[in-house]
């Protein structure tokens, strides 16, 4: 499909609308600000950003939960209920299958680790290529790495 | 020094690797845990098969801010080559690939862009002496 550039304008405008709005604004009232119909906006939407709006929202919120689970100053319970999670159960399991943890053993595991205030733990959040070491480092593969990469 | 490896951030690395694999056609290459994340490297089918393509996640705040400011901005983050852009424009279309550029002659290349569905405008180019 070929995106007329204004429904991908509207369509990146919606994705903002989504970022600042609460749980509390229903995605149709979404769609109606951008200038869609519900469900023409929810097919757009998956299309062009690869999940529904729904899923974006909640892969935010996952996003901030992570955040704030891993700077240790909040409880599990008060992150859950600052982001506006129905109940502390649906968040730490939606938590535990997205992220692989429970987030109570996430946050954990951030606060053993050495951190920089106002920064996040750079395990917890890796910036590019670090990964890279990361990843050959648990294979004993690091002196050989550049080698390997040729082969 | 030589350059065999670039990276692209991605929304979710099982979705990437599918869209990178099965929809755009490149080569799994490597696949190995890192941390809570894999480090994830494919390779184009056509070669050369030493020049990886990074697969990583976007979950560095400051990282998914850029990664969502470009796009908003249809700024792509990467563009690959090929051979044939209008039969790749149409088979990635019938693919259900979101393109927000149509084949365009840009002079020495003629260029096009898509969504690649994990948060990144791709360009496709090909040269015009091909």
């Amino acid at each position: 499909m070929l995106l007329p550039p204004d429904t991908f304008r509207r369509l990146c405008l919606a994705r903002d609308l989504l970022r600042q709005s609460g749980p509390a604004v229903p995605v149709r009232e979404i769609a109606r600000s951008a200038g869609f119909s519900h469900f023409y906006f929810i097919r757009q939407f998956d299309a062009l950003f690869g999940m529904t709006p729904h899923q974006f929202r909640i892969a935010m919120r996952l996003d901030e939960a992570r955040i704030r689970l891993a700077a240790g100053k909040h409880s599990v319970t008060d992150v859950c209920m600052d982001l506006g999670f129905s109940s502390l159960g649906s968040f730490s399991s939606l938590f535990a299958r997205r992220i692989g943890v429970a987030p109570s053993a996430y946050r954990r595991r951030a606060r053993v680790m050495v951190q920089v205030p106002g920064l996040p733990p750079p395990d917890l959040f890796p910036g590019c290529l670090n990964l890279m070491a990361m990843a050959f480092r648990n294979f004993g593969e690091a002196p050989g790495a550049a080698a390997s990469i040729q082969s | 020094m030589r350059i065999k490896l670039t990276s692209i951030m991605v929304e979710d690395q099982d979705k990437a690797l599918r869209f990178y694999t099965e929809v755009l056609g490149f080569r799994k290459k490597r696949d190995i845990p890192a941390g809570e994340y894999r480090w994830i490297t494919v390779v184009s089918a056509e070669g050369p098969a030493d020049v990886e393509l990074a697969l990583e996640p976007n979950a560095n705040p400051a990282g998914k801010t850029f990664q969502q400011a470009m796009f908003s901005q249809k700024i792509p983050l990467a563009a690959f080559e090929v051979s044939d852009i209008a039969a790749e424009y149409e088979r990635l279309k019938s693919a259900g690939v979101v393109f927000t550029r149509e084949p365009l002659n840009a002079g020495p290349v003629t260029i096009a862009v898509f969504s690649d569905t994990c948060g990144n405008l791709i360009q496709l180019y090909q040269p015009a002496s091909r």
